[in-house]
């Protein structure tokens, strides 16, 4: 028996152990709260990721995408994490507001061969989609191109939208070789090049790790959709061929309304939670399209970079239309940050690769922020493609988009920053004090370094 | 004096080495990064007008012009870069244009430093893309100079004008940062093949930089 069956034989047992029962200490919420403890093991596995072929990839407890880990607000949560990569990785909980001990940045590798307990409680109104993918020091593209990547969900008790069916669309890309093995340029080829760029994108696009899946749906009925973007570097303009889509969240949770929209650009990193109206007769399908979408600079724009991709069948059943259903008008309340109580506000630059003109450097603080200050963050991209930030631990709120206030309020930890555009951010830095990155979440362009360090202390110096 | 001449003629090897000693230790001791030259914006304004900036730029060589060195406002400004040029339709062809030269945050040089200026007309780099640092090496990937560098596109001539002092290009540097009012005014940026042009600045049509010692084949000694 090969010996890289028996670890994974070992490793591959989803533990996800009987949730415990336990009364809040904190009192932070009425009622009993529960610690839920799991276990995730990273490794290498051989799996199918393209039908027909087998792959080397890395995998968290064996599956491409990891498990989906589902908890609620209140959640006492502790993952203990092996390591049984080659190589130092890390996880970090994309959005969540916990630690930074927990957050899993570079500042906190895990060796292989080690273990760490990620440990956090979700607070009250943090439900919303999130995901998870290691984010170690210059490996996250190429751990996350390997197969670590996984959603996570947080559900509140009082969720408006409950009882909705819902759909769990973790959209990732990848390049292969004729033989089925990840494609990885080698360091001087014009391919790595174009994707130091662009960023790595490849010409097979998963939904949750299908491709082209079709799924089903009854004519009159609803269907809540979580979409996650998973991607190195593509960015989706999302539109479901015939349908209008309701948009009912971003990556922090639901809005205060719903919001109608024809498409929906979800750049990398971000995620959407919308309603999907089943308008077409039964035993109609309608294709869920990726529609081109330029954030590429001239030089390195791909050629085919004006075609649409189909990434999913919706398949209406023959069944009788249902009554439509009745949704809330109202979701739930998001409290505004006020800019009055904003004591600061930084610029910060983006230009090609750099933050400041600078690259990341582990040992060096570019930002100094005190414990409970409310900051307004200006990021100016000064180059010709797109740039998504990415703050970690801290949800903000977008105030403007080149100028244009924002029409609604939001909880995002993610936004895309225009080919010459500036986004104004509010955030609050109400707890846990640490290191947090900031960076493109371009994974190419974050692993060379378009990434700073935010230094949250009690003093702010 | 014979004996004396001797001894001096011996010593003076000796005090040679030691000199030398001494200076190789104060240039490996001296700070890697010396201040660059403080700019001078009357001597930066002078520059850009005898260098014909403004003629790609905007305002040709009058300073009071509209638009004065504020980059593309119309397409006539724009370059057909490739053998488009010549034959319309041929390819490769790449559309470039002259960026925006006034310290403008959004749409200029605002958010550049004068040190990327320098860079940019030094070593052809676009400030956008290459880190704001001195650098010392002549080759990619040595001396902070970028592993895969961007070049500014055709038909820039920083090729020329890297020809000039330290102080010169520091001088443009202050004139664009420190003399020009900013104006808002975006400039799409300008095609180009994926290498930013490495490949067709490898051609040894460009010469090198510094320029070798006179005379060469060319050149005769007056």
């Amino acid at each position: 028996m090969p010996s890289s069956w028996r670890s994974r034989r070992l490793f591959a047992f989803v533990a996800f152990a009987a949730p415990v029962a336990v009364f809040s200490a904190a009192g932070r919420t009425p009622g009993p709260a529960r610690t839920v403890e799991l276990t995730l093991t990273a490794a290498p596995a051989r799996l199918s990721l393209v039908p027909g072929t087998t792959s080397d990839v890395f995998a968290y407890n064996g599956q491409v995408p990891g498990p989906t880990l589902e908890f609620r607000e209140g959640d006492h949560v502790v993952i203990h994490f092996h390591n049984a990569l080659p190589e130092a990785t890390t996880i970090h909980w994309h959005g969540l507001h916990i630690p930074s001990t927990s957050d899993g940045s570079p500042l906190t590798p895990i060796r292989p061969g080690g273990s760490y307990d990620y440990v956090f409680t979700l607070l009250p109104g943090s439900a919303g989609t999130y995901w998870y993918h290691p984010h170690p020091d210059r490996r996250t593209g190429y751990q996350i191109a390997k197969g670590l990547y996984g959603a996570l969900i947080v559900r509140a008790a009082d969720d408006p939208l409950a009882g909705i069916p819902e759909r769990l669309l973790v959209l990732s890309d990848n390049r292969f070789l004729p033989n089925g093995e990840v494609d990885f340029p080698s360091p001087e080829s014009p391919q790595a090049e174009i994707d130091e760029e662009n960023g790595r994108e490849g010409n097979v696009v998963f939904i949750s790790g299908k491709v082209m899946p079709t799924d089903s749906i009854r004519s009159g009925g609803v269907q809540r959709w979580r979409i996650i973007n998973a991607s190195a570097a593509r960015v989706y303009r999302l539109a479901l061929e015939g349908h209008d889509l309701i948009q009912v969240g971003t990556d922090g949770g639901l809005f205060e309304r719903p919001v109608p929209v024809k498409e929906i650009v979800l750049a990398n990193s971000e995620r959407a939670e919308i309603l999907v109206r089943a308008t077409g007769a039964p035993g109609s399908r309608a294709v869920l399209r990726a529609l081109p979408y330029d954030r590429y600079a001239p030089q390195t724009r791909p050629l085919d970079w004006n075609t649409s991709r189909d990434l999913l069948t919706l398949q209406y059943t023959d069944e009788a239309p249902v009554a439509p259903v009745a949704l809330p008008g109202r979701l739930r309340e998001v409290p505004a940050l006020d800019t009055a109580d904003a004591t600061v506000r930084r610029v910060i630059v983006f230009s090609q690769g750099m933050i400041d003109g600078r690259k990341m450097d582990m040992r060096r603080v570019d930002e100094r922020a005190r414990l409970g200050a409310t900051e307004i963050w200006q990021i100016e991209n000064v180059v010709g493609m797109d740039h998504p930030f990415h703050l970690h631990g801290f949800q903000f709120q977008v105030l403007d988009r080149n100028g244009v206030p924002e029409p609604f309020r939001a909880w995002s930890d993610g936004i895309n920053v225009p080919k010459h555009g500036t986004v104004r951010i509010i955030v609050r830095f109400d707890d846990y004090p640490g290191k947090w990155m900031y960076h493109c979440h371009i994974l190419d362009h974050e692993d060379e370094g378009m990434m700073g360090i935010l230094a949250v202390t009690s003093t702010g110096r | 004096m014979p004996h004396d001449a001797r001894a001096t003629s011996r010593l003076i090897p000796a005090l040679a080495s030691v000199f030398l000693l001494v200076f190789a230790i104060a240039a490996w001791t001296r700070s890697p990064s010396p201040a660059p030259p403080r700019g001078d914006v009357l001597r930066g304004r002078h520059l850009v007008i005898t260098h014909a900036c403004g003629d790609c730029h905007g305002g040709f060589t009058n300073p009071a012009a509209p638009g004065w060195l504020a980059g593309v406002m119309s397409p006539e400004q724009e370059f057909k870069i490739g053998p488009c040029a010549v034959t319309p339709g041929a390819q490769p062809c790449f559309t470039t244009r002259p960026r925006n030269l006034t310290p403008d945050n959004a749409t200029g040089l605002g958010r550049f430093s004068e040190r990327q200026i320098f860079n940019a007309l030094r070593y052809g780099l676009r400030p956008e893309d290459t880190p704001d640092v001195t650098i010392t090496g002549a080759k990619p990937g040595v001396g902070n100079f970028p592993e895969h560098p961007h070049y500014l596109a055709p038909p820039m001539p920083w090729m020329s004008w890297r020809n000039m002092s330290d102080q010169e290009l520091f001088d443009i540097a202050a004139y664009l940062k420190r003399g020009l009012k900013p104006v808002a005014n975006k400039v799409q940026d300008s095609e180009g093949p994926p290498d930013f042009w490495a490949g067709e600045y490898a051609d040894p049509k460009y010469g090198s930089y510094p320029a070798p010692a006179f005379p060469t084949a060319n050149e005769v000694r007056p």
